[in-house]
């Protein structure tokens, strides 16, 4: 059993590393992901946002939707450890 | 507000979470009403959001006004639509059944139960309707989470179980988050629109193919096909009754709706049909699944359990639409993801009534409860036969509709296959219900009530009855009504290169 | 040759941490070697996203000069990426919510069973 999920993992990994191939290099500025759509975060950020810090323009304004996805995640993960974890004692009837 | 609707649709039971969390501590009977409040308003947005596609369109809704790419978009088109008609509804009928199961089954957990059911609802809905890749992975992050804490909380062995679907679920999700990455490595974007613009040009490219590989067995996983079912039967047959009625209509159903999405919105259809065998790789364990489902659930003694298994099966039907290829095929899918969500709650409504009242699901047990609940009983004869195919229950359109593909598609095997299954259904529930219809021979025990007081007719509080009715009721009605439903919305959802 | 690896080395590295992960989390059998090797997995899928983000000799993506409305063209190679970073912000934060749900599950199983050895628990409930 333990050989079949040690040659699932190095399959796995091998498929990646495969799929590696045709990426562009590492630190690459070309590259499809730093001219498709980031620049106009960078270049815009002062003119649209008025925050310096491209990454907080990003996630509170660009992209807000997700925050909002991400704080109900971490709302969702707060009440499910209380649903899961509360236990209430049983209050003894005195008779 | 109307031309908000596409929002209001996740923003509705998102906001009513809060409120249900703040008025429940304060007063625990409040609970119940809000939530329907919050469902009823969830489906009617969403009923408003069906008749704006039919009647202009396709609807482009912008969260914060940026543009697509550099911001998120909700893409609203018939697909989109149909599925969140489908979500809502069954939202809303399970929560109306819910209250007298879960003051049954968790009588301390109300107020959390029901936030997080509205949670694992939005979850559910948030999936559905976005047109972003990444805003995806968020949402289908809050069902999953959602749903590993409301499964938790029932009966014995269910945390461990609960447990195996945290660790498959996080493989799933992880997978289709590495697919997004490779993608966005390589393309830059991160909106489906944009990527289906993008992608052609790269076909050719390892790492396309390498993100297509995990985008699928990511969705598998999630969306139990065989042999990444492992997780389902555990957690579904241990969860709560109305987690189960919420869960096993929807969870399976999203997940097909993302792998249309995936391999044909975003990927064109030639990709995964044309270009590489991966589509047929699929019909292959879809028919993997629809015997395997339908074998396990011969074996079974728990009713619950049984059920689950066929939901495999069903799961299987509908990738071997999508895997089919062809127009008549991908109706026949989007069909009985309609078709599958129905009988699979009116099967998991009856069986969490049962429990309601007996407390046991063992099938053996079951003697002639026909007879103290005929109205449960008779939808679930109704559900059956759907299951099995006969029409004119909705079941049969959609098996009609696969079969007709896999002529088309010249795959006779497939056609056998769907009928052989047809034939093990009505194996499966001619069983369970000749336990409790029919006299079983050399009893004893019955001559004493066969000719002495009426058995008085003990059903469910009606407020689990009505969702069991209604269900029913819409099982023949949109059996009846499958030649329309297919003209006005489904064939439009087809892809147009089918 | 050298030079292929030297490209790309940053994506075998986390991809290699991913396997680690991955390999923990389906073939050990105590149930919290299999949460760690799940957190190890998601970590290094963020790690993996971020490294895409790198450009040779950029800085951060904060804008410096800018206050007031002096209009220097802005040198988009000079700065990083932003949008990986903010996915992973995300990504964080749902890895760590996973594990916190994880771990509450984690101690119902004792509760009920007293072990955490998977095969223990098969055996309690057969």
């Amino acid at each position: 059993m333990k050989i079949l999920i040690l040659f699932t993992v190095i399959v796995t990994g091998m498929i990646l590393i495969y799929g590696t191939q045709d990426m562009p290099d590492w630190g690459d500025p070309n590259s499809p992901a730093s001219t498709h759509v980031s620049p106009r975060y960078i270049k815009k950020t002062m003119d649209e946002t008025a925050t310096p810090n491209a990454v907080t323009s990003v996630l509170a304004d660009y992209r807000g939707y997700d925050t909002l996805g991400e704080t109900t995640v971490i709302f969702t993960a707060g009440v499910s450890c209380i649903l899961i974890l509360r236990v209430r004692k049983k209050r003894k009837k005195n008779s | 507000m109307i031309s908000q609707s596409p929002v209001l649709i996740i923003i509705i039971p998102l906001m009513f979470a809060f409120i249900t969390l703040i008025f429940g501590w304060w007063k625990k009977n409040l609970c119940y009403p809000i939530v329907l409040i919050a469902l009823f308003l969830s489906f009617l947005a969403s009923l408003n959001t069906l008749n704006t596609v039919i009647a202009s369109g396709t609807i482009h809704y912008r969260l914060g006004g940026w543009s697509p790419p550099w911001g998120i978009e909700y893409v609203v088109d018939y697909l989109n639509a149909f599925v969140l008609v489908i979500i809502s509804f069954v939202a809303l009928t399970v929560g109306v059944y819910s209250k007298r199961s879960v003051e049954q089954e968790l009588p301390e957990k109300i107020v959390f139960f029901y936030v997080m059911f509205l949670l694992q609802v939005t979850g559910l809905l948030g999936i559905v309707i976005t047109g972003d890749a990444f805003n995806l992975y968020v949402f289908l992050e809050i069902a999953s989470l959602a749903g590993y804490a409301l499964i938790t909380i029932g009966e014995d062995g269910a945390p461990f179980a609960s447990f195996n679907y945290v660790i498959f679920g996080t493989i799933g999700a992880c997978f289709y988050l590495l697919g997004v990455g490779y993608l966005y490595i390589v393309t830059g974007s991160l909106n489906m629109a944009d990527l289906s613009n993008i992608l052609p040009g790269l076909y050719g490219s390892k790492v396309v193919l390498v993100a297509f590989a995990f985008f699928l067995v990511g969705i598998s996983i999630k969306m139990a096909l065989f042999p990444l079912h492992v997780w389902l039967p555990d957690a579904y047959t241990y969860a709560p009754s109305s987690v189960s009625a919420l869960l096993a209509p929807l969870m399976t159903k999203v997940g097909a709706y993302i792998l249309i999405r995936i391999m044909y919105t975003v990927f064109k259809p030639y990709f995964a049909i044309e270009m590489l065998p991966i589509a047929s790789i699929l019909t292959w364990m879809a028919v993997a699944a629809i015997l395997y489902g339908a074998a396990m659930a011969l074996a079974q003694v728990d009713l619950k359990r049984m059920l689950v298994y066929i939901l495999v099966s069903e799961v299987g039907y509908i990738t071997l639409g999508v895997g089919l290829g062809n127009r008549v095929a991908l109706t026949g899918a989007i069909l009985h993801i309609l078709n599958d969500a129905f009988m699979m709650l009116s099967l998991f409504l009856i069986v969490g009534a049962i429990m309601y009242k007996y407390g046991t699901r063992n099938i053996s047990q079951l003697r002639h409860i026909h007879k103290k609940m005929p109205f449960t009983m008779a939808v679930f004869v109704l559900s059956g036969l759907s299951v099995i195919g006969i029409p004119p229950t909705c079941g049969f359109f959609s098996k009609w509709y696969l079969i007709l593909g896999a002529i088309k598609a010249n795959g006779w095997v497939f056609v056998a296959v769907l009928l052989i299954s047809s034939l093990l259904n009505a194996i499966l529930f001619f069983r369970v219900i000749e336990n409790t219809y029919l006299e079983p021979k050399g009893e004893l025990e019955h001559d004493s009530e066969s000719f002495s007081e009426v058995v008085t007719i003990d059903e469910v509080p009606s407020s689990m009855l009505v969702p069991i009715l209604v269900t029913g009721a819409g099982i023949l009605i949109l059996g009846v009504m499958s030649g329309k439903i297919i003209s006005a919305i489904i064939q439009y959802a087809v892809p147009a290169y089918f | 040759m050298f030079d292929f690896i030297l490209n790309k080395y940053n994506y075998w590295i986390y991809i290699v941490l991913m396997m680690i992960g991955f390999y923990a989390m389906i073939g050990k059998k105590n149930l919290v070697k299999k949460i760690i090797g799940m957190n190890i997995f998601q970590t290094a899928i963020i790690l993996f996203f971020v490294s895409t983000a790198s450009k040779k000799s950029a800085t951060l993506p904060i804008i410096e000069h800018s206050h007031g409305h002096e209009e220097h063209a802005i040198q988009v190679a000079s700065y990083l990426n932003p949008l990986p970073h903010v996915l992973m912000l995300t990504a964080i934060v749902v890895m760590v919510s996973t594990l916190g749900v994880a771990l509450a599950i984690l101690i119902k199983v004792y509760r009920r069973y007293n072990t955490l050895e998977e095969d223990e628990i098969l055996q309690f409930k057969k």
